[in-house]
Protein backbone atom coordinates (compact mmCIF):
# COMPACT_ATOMS: atom_id res chain seq x y z
CA UNK A 1 0.00 0.00 0.00
CA UNK A 2 1.59 3.51 -0.91
CA UNK A 3 1.57 6.04 1.48
CA UNK A 4 0.11 9.17 -0.41
CA UNK A 5 0.94 11.54 2.04
CA UNK A 6 3.95 14.21 1.14
CA UNK A 7 6.42 15.67 3.84
CA UNK A 8 5.40 19.25 4.86
CA UNK A 9 7.34 21.95 2.54
CA UNK A 10 8.25 25.88 3.63
CA UNK A 11 5.75 28.42 2.48
CA UNK A 12 6.51 32.18 3.12
CA UNK A 13 3.50 33.75 4.22
CA UNK A 14 3.68 37.47 3.00
CA UNK A 15 0.98 38.88 4.92
CA UNK A 16 -0.58 42.59 4.24
CA UNK A 17 -0.83 43.74 7.77
CA UNK A 18 -2.60 47.28 8.73
CA UNK A 19 -3.37 48.25 12.46
CA UNK A 20 -5.45 51.42 11.71
CA UNK A 21 -4.65 52.75 15.46
CA UNK A 22 -0.51 52.37 14.95
CA UNK A 23 -0.47 52.18 10.86
CA UNK A 24 -1.13 54.58 8.60
CA UNK A 25 -0.46 52.86 5.54
CA UNK A 26 -0.26 49.18 4.98
CA UNK A 27 3.00 46.91 5.34
CA UNK A 28 3.86 43.53 4.31
CA UNK A 29 5.22 41.23 7.06
CA UNK A 30 6.44 37.92 6.24
CA UNK A 31 6.69 34.13 7.88
CA UNK A 32 7.84 31.05 7.50
CA UNK A 33 5.00 27.67 8.28
CA UNK A 34 5.94 24.26 7.27
CA UNK A 35 3.01 23.02 5.48
CA UNK A 36 1.48 19.70 4.70
CA UNK A 37 -0.41 18.73 1.87
CA UNK A 38 -3.92 19.59 2.07
CA UNK A 39 -3.74 22.41 4.42
CA UNK A 40 -5.84 25.53 3.50
CA UNK A 41 -4.78 29.12 3.70
CA UNK A 42 -7.29 29.20 6.75
CA UNK A 43 -5.43 26.53 8.69
CA UNK A 44 -2.35 28.24 7.96
CA UNK A 45 -3.27 31.65 9.34
CA UNK A 46 -4.83 29.85 12.66
CA UNK A 47 -1.80 27.86 12.87
CA UNK A 48 0.52 31.35 12.26
CA UNK A 49 -1.72 33.37 15.00
CA UNK A 50 -1.07 30.17 17.31
CA UNK A 51 2.34 29.84 16.79
CA UNK A 52 3.79 33.83 15.60
CA UNK A 53 1.71 36.27 15.59
CA UNK A 54 -1.36 36.42 17.98
CA UNK A 55 -2.04 40.08 16.91
CA UNK A 56 -2.99 38.94 12.59
CA UNK A 57 -6.53 39.51 12.42
CA UNK A 58 -8.94 38.05 9.76
CA UNK A 59 -12.83 37.25 9.68
CA UNK A 60 -13.56 33.33 9.17
CA UNK A 61 -16.52 31.45 10.15
CA UNK A 62 -17.65 27.99 8.72
CA UNK A 63 -14.72 26.93 7.76
CA UNK A 64 -16.44 24.77 4.59
CA UNK A 65 -17.39 27.37 2.09
CA UNK A 66 -20.74 28.52 2.99
CA UNK A 67 -20.56 31.52 5.19
CA UNK A 68 -18.56 33.28 2.56
CA UNK A 69 -16.61 35.33 5.08
CA UNK A 70 -12.81 34.34 4.65
CA UNK A 71 -12.57 35.90 1.42
CA UNK A 72 -8.97 37.34 0.99
CA UNK A 73 -7.15 38.55 -1.77
CA UNK A 74 -4.56 34.95 -2.04
CA UNK A 75 -1.66 35.72 -4.80
CA UNK A 76 -3.75 38.65 -6.13
CA UNK A 77 -6.90 36.57 -6.68
CA UNK A 78 -10.02 36.80 -4.82
CA UNK A 79 -10.17 33.57 -3.43
CA UNK A 80 -12.04 32.32 0.02
CA UNK A 81 -8.99 31.49 2.49
CA UNK A 82 -11.18 28.29 4.01
CA UNK A 83 -11.37 26.60 0.24
CA UNK A 84 -8.12 27.50 -1.02
CA UNK A 85 -4.97 24.38 -0.07
CA UNK A 86 -1.70 26.35 -0.20
CA UNK A 87 0.00 23.42 -1.88
CA UNK A 88 -1.91 23.88 -4.67
CA UNK A 89 -1.18 27.38 -5.48
CA UNK A 90 2.08 25.96 -6.67
CA UNK A 91 3.89 29.05 -4.99
CA UNK A 92 6.67 29.15 -2.57
CA UNK A 93 5.57 32.52 -1.23
CA UNK A 94 1.68 33.05 -1.01
CA UNK A 95 0.79 36.41 -0.35
CA UNK A 96 -2.25 37.44 1.82
CA UNK A 97 -3.98 40.49 1.50
CA UNK A 98 -7.68 41.56 2.80
CA UNK A 99 -9.91 41.99 -0.35
CA UNK A 100 -9.67 44.55 -2.84
CA UNK A 101 -12.33 47.69 -3.78
CA UNK A 102 -13.27 47.75 -0.01
CA UNK A 103 -11.95 49.68 3.03
CA UNK A 104 -10.02 47.67 5.13
CA UNK A 105 -10.59 47.78 8.96
CA UNK A 106 -7.43 45.81 10.20
CA UNK A 107 -5.21 43.57 8.35
CA UNK A 108 -7.02 41.07 6.66
CA UNK A 109 -10.40 42.46 7.49
CA UNK A 110 -11.98 44.35 4.80
CA UNK A 111 -15.25 46.30 5.54
CA UNK A 112 -18.06 44.53 3.73
CA UNK A 113 -20.86 47.41 4.41
CA UNK A 114 -21.00 48.43 1.07
CA UNK A 115 -21.73 44.61 0.06
CA UNK A 116 -24.64 44.71 2.22
CA UNK A 117 -25.96 47.87 1.33
CA UNK A 118 -26.15 46.85 -1.96
CA UNK A 119 -27.33 44.02 -1.46
CA UNK A 120 -30.50 45.09 0.45
CA UNK A 121 -31.29 48.00 -2.12
CA UNK A 122 -32.35 45.64 -4.31
CA UNK A 123 -34.95 43.85 -2.28
CA UNK A 124 -33.68 40.73 -2.08
CA UNK A 125 -36.67 39.11 -1.42
CA UNK A 126 -40.08 37.95 -2.91
CA UNK A 127 -42.68 40.32 -3.69
CA UNK A 128 -45.52 39.07 -4.39
CA UNK A 129 -49.17 41.15 -5.41
CA UNK A 130 -51.20 38.55 -3.00
CA UNK A 131 -50.30 40.41 0.48
CA UNK A 132 -53.08 38.38 2.07
CA UNK A 133 -51.57 35.28 1.05
CA UNK A 134 -48.46 36.53 2.17
CA UNK A 135 -49.48 37.69 5.22
CA UNK A 136 -52.02 34.54 6.22
CA UNK A 137 -50.97 31.76 3.91
CA UNK A 138 -53.42 28.93 3.08
CA UNK A 139 -50.74 26.71 0.73
CA UNK A 140 -47.32 27.69 -1.13
CA UNK A 141 -46.64 29.32 -4.44
CA UNK A 142 -46.37 26.73 -6.88
CA UNK A 143 -43.09 26.84 -8.80
CA UNK A 144 -42.34 23.98 -10.95
CA UNK A 145 -38.79 22.38 -11.29
CA UNK A 146 -37.91 24.03 -14.56
CA UNK A 147 -39.01 27.47 -13.20
CA UNK A 148 -36.25 26.71 -10.64
CA UNK A 149 -33.85 25.66 -12.31
CA UNK A 150 -34.22 28.89 -14.43
CA UNK A 151 -32.80 30.65 -11.22
CA UNK A 152 -30.89 27.89 -9.62
CA UNK A 153 -27.51 28.94 -10.02
CA UNK A 154 -27.78 32.65 -8.50
CA UNK A 155 -29.53 31.24 -5.41
CA UNK A 156 -26.15 30.14 -4.77
CA UNK A 157 -24.62 33.49 -3.87
CA UNK A 158 -23.51 33.30 -0.17
CA UNK A 159 -22.45 37.26 -0.06
CA UNK A 160 -18.58 36.32 0.21
CA UNK A 161 -18.34 39.82 -1.71
CA UNK A 162 -15.72 38.20 -3.63
CA UNK A 163 -16.89 39.08 -7.06
CA UNK A 164 -17.15 43.34 -5.87
CA UNK A 165 -13.27 42.64 -5.28
CA UNK A 166 -12.14 41.47 -8.57
CA UNK A 167 -14.80 43.30 -11.12
CA UNK A 168 -12.89 46.16 -12.62
CA UNK A 169 -15.70 48.92 -12.44
CA UNK A 170 -16.28 48.75 -8.88
CA UNK A 171 -12.93 49.77 -8.56
CA UNK A 172 -13.23 52.80 -10.89
CA UNK A 173 -16.86 53.46 -9.92
CA UNK A 174 -17.94 52.42 -6.04
CA UNK A 175 -21.23 53.43 -6.56
CA UNK A 176 -21.61 50.46 -9.34
CA UNK A 177 -23.97 48.39 -7.63
CA UNK A 178 -21.77 45.40 -8.96
CA UNK A 179 -22.43 42.10 -9.88
CA UNK A 180 -23.56 40.82 -6.36
CA UNK A 181 -26.29 42.63 -6.03
CA UNK A 182 -27.21 42.95 -9.79
CA UNK A 183 -27.57 39.16 -9.64
CA UNK A 184 -29.40 38.79 -6.50
CA UNK A 185 -31.97 41.52 -8.59
CA UNK A 186 -32.12 38.98 -11.07
CA UNK A 187 -32.74 36.13 -8.99
CA UNK A 188 -35.49 37.59 -7.43
CA UNK A 189 -36.77 39.47 -10.43
CA UNK A 190 -36.98 35.86 -12.57
CA UNK A 191 -38.21 33.91 -9.86
CA UNK A 192 -42.03 33.56 -10.97
CA UNK A 193 -43.26 33.75 -7.52
CA UNK A 194 -42.03 37.61 -7.81
CA UNK A 195 -43.75 40.65 -9.11
CA UNK A 196 -41.38 43.10 -7.52
CA UNK A 197 -38.95 44.01 -10.60
CA UNK A 198 -41.18 47.89 -10.61
CA UNK A 199 -40.07 48.11 -6.98
CA UNK A 200 -36.51 47.46 -7.67
CA UNK A 201 -36.60 49.92 -10.64
CA UNK A 202 -35.24 52.75 -8.36
CA UNK A 203 -32.24 50.64 -6.92
CA UNK A 204 -31.22 48.71 -10.84
CA UNK A 205 -32.25 51.11 -13.40
CA UNK A 206 -29.73 53.80 -12.56
CA UNK A 207 -26.41 54.45 -14.31
CA UNK A 208 -24.50 52.86 -11.93
CA UNK A 209 -27.00 49.88 -12.54
CA UNK A 210 -26.57 47.17 -15.16
CA UNK A 211 -25.65 49.40 -18.02
CA UNK A 212 -21.97 50.21 -16.61
CA UNK A 213 -21.49 46.32 -16.74
CA UNK A 214 -17.96 46.22 -18.99
CA UNK A 215 -18.69 42.43 -19.79
CA UNK A 216 -15.39 41.53 -17.91
CA UNK A 217 -16.59 38.29 -17.02
CA UNK A 218 -13.91 38.39 -13.50
CA UNK A 219 -16.98 38.42 -11.13
CA UNK A 220 -17.83 34.91 -12.25
CA UNK A 221 -13.87 33.53 -12.45
CA UNK A 222 -13.75 34.55 -8.79
CA UNK A 223 -17.19 33.06 -7.54
CA UNK A 224 -16.20 30.15 -5.51
CA UNK A 225 -20.06 28.77 -5.43
CA UNK A 226 -20.14 28.59 -9.54
CA UNK A 227 -22.55 31.27 -9.59
CA UNK A 228 -22.17 33.71 -13.21
CA UNK A 229 -22.98 36.93 -12.26
CA UNK A 230 -21.76 38.02 -15.72
CA UNK A 231 -24.39 36.09 -17.40
CA UNK A 232 -27.16 37.45 -14.65
CA UNK A 233 -26.46 41.08 -15.42
CA UNK A 234 -27.07 40.12 -19.48
CA UNK A 235 -30.64 38.69 -18.75
CA UNK A 236 -31.62 41.23 -16.24
CA UNK A 237 -30.53 44.11 -19.13
CA UNK A 238 -32.49 41.93 -21.09
CA UNK A 239 -35.55 41.84 -18.47
CA UNK A 240 -35.38 45.59 -18.08
CA UNK A 241 -35.54 46.15 -21.64
CA UNK A 242 -38.48 43.81 -22.39
CA UNK A 243 -40.10 45.70 -19.35
CA UNK A 244 -39.54 49.40 -20.56
CA UNK A 245 -41.16 48.60 -24.03
CA UNK A 246 -44.19 46.68 -22.30
CA UNK A 247 -43.18 43.11 -22.69
CA UNK A 248 -42.59 42.16 -19.15
CA UNK A 249 -43.65 39.51 -16.73
CA UNK A 250 -47.76 39.22 -16.78
CA UNK A 251 -49.74 38.69 -14.11
CA UNK A 252 -50.89 35.24 -15.48
CA UNK A 253 -47.47 33.73 -15.21
CA UNK A 254 -47.31 34.06 -11.82
CA UNK A 255 -47.22 31.46 -9.12
CA UNK A 256 -50.33 30.15 -8.09
CA UNK A 257 -50.89 29.02 -4.86
CA UNK A 258 -50.90 25.16 -4.24
CA UNK A 259 -53.46 24.63 -0.76
CA UNK A 260 -51.75 23.40 2.05
CA UNK A 261 -53.67 20.14 1.67
CA UNK A 262 -52.43 19.47 -2.20
CA UNK A 263 -48.81 20.24 -0.44
CA UNK A 264 -49.21 17.74 1.81
CA UNK A 265 -50.77 15.29 -0.66
CA UNK A 266 -47.52 15.68 -3.41
CA UNK A 267 -45.48 15.08 -0.50
CA UNK A 268 -46.50 11.72 0.64
CA UNK A 269 -46.62 10.60 -3.25
CA UNK A 270 -42.86 11.49 -3.17
CA UNK A 271 -41.90 10.51 -0.22
CA UNK A 272 -39.99 7.22 0.00
CA UNK A 273 -41.99 3.90 1.21
CA UNK A 274 -42.59 3.64 5.09
CA UNK A 275 -40.32 1.24 6.68
CA UNK A 276 -42.47 -1.91 7.66
CA UNK A 277 -38.94 -3.56 9.74
CA UNK B 1 -35.59 58.76 -16.82
CA UNK B 2 -35.15 55.28 -16.61
CA UNK B 3 -31.45 54.36 -17.63
CA UNK B 4 -32.94 51.44 -19.80
CA UNK B 5 -34.58 53.59 -22.37
CA UNK B 6 -31.67 55.85 -22.91
CA UNK B 7 -29.38 52.62 -23.12
CA UNK B 8 -32.05 50.97 -25.36
CA UNK B 9 -31.50 54.54 -27.72
CA UNK B 10 -27.95 54.22 -27.26
CA UNK B 11 -27.82 50.58 -28.82
CA UNK B 12 -31.06 51.15 -31.20
CA UNK B 13 -29.20 54.14 -33.22
CA UNK B 14 -26.45 52.45 -33.72
CA UNK B 15 -27.73 50.39 -36.88
CA UNK B 16 -29.30 54.02 -38.49
CA UNK B 17 -26.00 55.26 -37.68
CA UNK B 18 -24.65 52.82 -39.52
CA UNK B 19 -26.63 53.31 -42.76
CA UNK B 20 -26.45 56.93 -42.80
CA UNK B 21 -22.57 56.99 -42.33
CA UNK B 22 -22.65 54.97 -45.11
CA UNK B 23 -24.88 57.11 -47.48
CA UNK B 24 -22.67 60.50 -46.39
CA UNK B 25 -19.59 58.31 -47.30
CA UNK B 26 -21.48 57.58 -50.70
CA UNK B 27 -21.55 61.20 -51.24
CA UNK B 28 -18.84 62.58 -49.94
CA UNK B 29 -15.96 59.87 -49.74
CA UNK B 30 -16.42 57.09 -52.88
CA UNK B 31 -18.23 60.04 -55.50
CA UNK B 32 -15.67 59.04 -57.73
CA UNK B 33 -17.28 55.18 -57.53
CA UNK B 34 -21.20 56.00 -57.05
CA UNK B 35 -21.38 59.27 -59.00
CA UNK B 36 -18.37 59.67 -61.24
CA UNK B 37 -17.23 63.05 -60.32
CA UNK B 38 -14.06 63.65 -58.34
CA UNK B 39 -13.64 63.96 -54.27
CA UNK B 40 -12.54 67.64 -55.11
CA UNK B 41 -15.71 68.20 -57.17
CA UNK B 42 -17.93 66.44 -54.93
CA UNK B 43 -16.57 68.80 -52.32
CA UNK B 44 -16.74 72.38 -53.82
CA UNK B 45 -18.74 74.55 -52.19
CA UNK B 46 -21.22 74.93 -55.98
CA UNK B 47 -21.38 70.86 -55.39
CA UNK B 48 -22.93 71.15 -51.87
CA UNK B 49 -24.77 74.25 -52.23
CA UNK B 50 -26.80 71.76 -54.78
CA UNK B 51 -26.91 69.14 -53.13
CA UNK B 52 -27.92 70.58 -49.73
CA UNK B 53 -31.22 71.64 -51.80
CA UNK B 54 -32.55 68.10 -51.78
CA UNK B 55 -34.82 66.73 -49.39
CA UNK B 56 -33.48 63.59 -49.07
CA UNK B 57 -29.95 65.28 -47.95
CA UNK B 58 -31.59 67.25 -45.19
CA UNK B 59 -33.42 64.56 -43.62
CA UNK B 60 -30.17 62.17 -44.13
CA UNK B 61 -28.22 65.24 -42.40
CA UNK B 62 -30.79 65.82 -39.53
CA UNK B 63 -31.32 62.17 -38.60
CA UNK B 64 -27.25 61.27 -38.60
CA UNK B 65 -26.67 64.29 -36.90
CA UNK B 66 -29.12 63.26 -34.23
CA UNK B 67 -28.19 59.76 -34.15
CA UNK B 68 -24.60 60.53 -33.89
CA UNK B 69 -24.84 62.84 -31.24
CA UNK B 70 -26.92 60.82 -29.28
CA UNK B 71 -24.48 57.99 -29.21
CA UNK B 72 -21.57 59.82 -29.19
CA UNK B 73 -22.61 62.44 -26.09
CA UNK B 74 -24.40 59.06 -24.19
CA UNK B 75 -20.26 57.78 -24.68
CA UNK B 76 -19.58 60.87 -23.13
CA UNK B 77 -21.65 61.18 -20.44
CA UNK B 78 -20.82 57.32 -19.13
CA UNK B 79 -17.21 57.74 -19.30
CA UNK B 80 -17.41 61.41 -17.04
CA UNK B 81 -20.14 59.50 -14.61
CA UNK B 82 -18.05 57.65 -13.59
CA UNK B 83 -15.43 59.79 -12.21
CA UNK B 84 -15.95 60.15 -8.62
CA UNK B 85 -18.90 62.45 -8.91
CA UNK B 86 -20.88 64.06 -5.74
CA UNK B 87 -24.93 63.91 -6.73
CA UNK B 88 -24.73 67.73 -7.52
CA UNK B 89 -21.76 66.86 -9.99
CA UNK B 90 -22.98 64.06 -11.49
CA UNK B 91 -26.59 66.35 -12.47
CA UNK B 92 -24.44 68.80 -13.60
CA UNK B 93 -22.49 66.36 -16.18
CA UNK B 94 -26.08 64.96 -17.39
CA UNK B 95 -27.87 68.73 -17.68
CA UNK B 96 -24.28 69.89 -19.35
CA UNK B 97 -23.96 66.98 -21.65
CA UNK B 98 -27.76 67.55 -22.33
CA UNK B 99 -27.38 71.11 -23.17
CA UNK B 100 -24.33 70.85 -25.53
CA UNK B 101 -26.11 68.28 -27.39
CA UNK B 102 -29.35 70.28 -27.92
CA UNK B 103 -27.09 73.42 -28.93
CA UNK B 104 -24.88 71.03 -31.57
CA UNK B 105 -28.13 69.72 -33.07
CA UNK B 106 -29.55 73.27 -33.00
CA UNK B 107 -25.94 74.73 -35.12
CA UNK B 108 -26.16 71.44 -37.43
CA UNK B 109 -29.76 72.04 -38.16
CA UNK B 110 -29.42 75.69 -38.90
CA UNK B 111 -26.45 75.05 -41.05
CA UNK B 112 -28.68 72.01 -43.16
CA UNK B 113 -31.44 74.06 -43.44
CA UNK B 114 -29.80 77.04 -44.40
CA UNK B 115 -27.74 75.05 -47.22
CA UNK B 116 -31.78 73.42 -48.26
CA UNK B 117 -32.92 76.91 -48.42
CA UNK B 118 -29.79 78.47 -49.52
CA UNK B 119 -30.73 81.46 -52.70
CA UNK B 120 -27.70 82.23 -55.10
CA UNK B 121 -27.26 85.83 -54.72
CA UNK B 122 -30.10 86.21 -52.03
Amino acid sequence: MSDKTTTPREITFRLRRFNPETDSVPHWDSYALNVPDGMTVLEALHQLKAEQEPTLAWRSSCRMGVCGSCGMFINDLPMLACQTQVLHLGTDVVSVAPLPNYENVKDLVPNLEPLIEKHAAIKPFIIHTNSKEIDEPTGEFLQTAEERESISQFTHCIKCGLCLAACPTVATDPLFLGPQALAQAYRYTADNRDCGLHDRLEAIDIFHGPYQCHLAGACSQACPKGVDPAFAIQLLKRTLVLDSIGFGKKKSSLAKVMPLADVVKAIEEFAPPKRTV
Amino acid sequence: MRETRLWSLHILVIPIIAVLLGAHFALMHYAPVFYGVSVEEARNFETMIERGKSVAQLVLYILLLAAGLYHGLYGMRGILRELPLTPALAKLVDWGILLFGLFIFALGTYVTWWTFSFKAGG
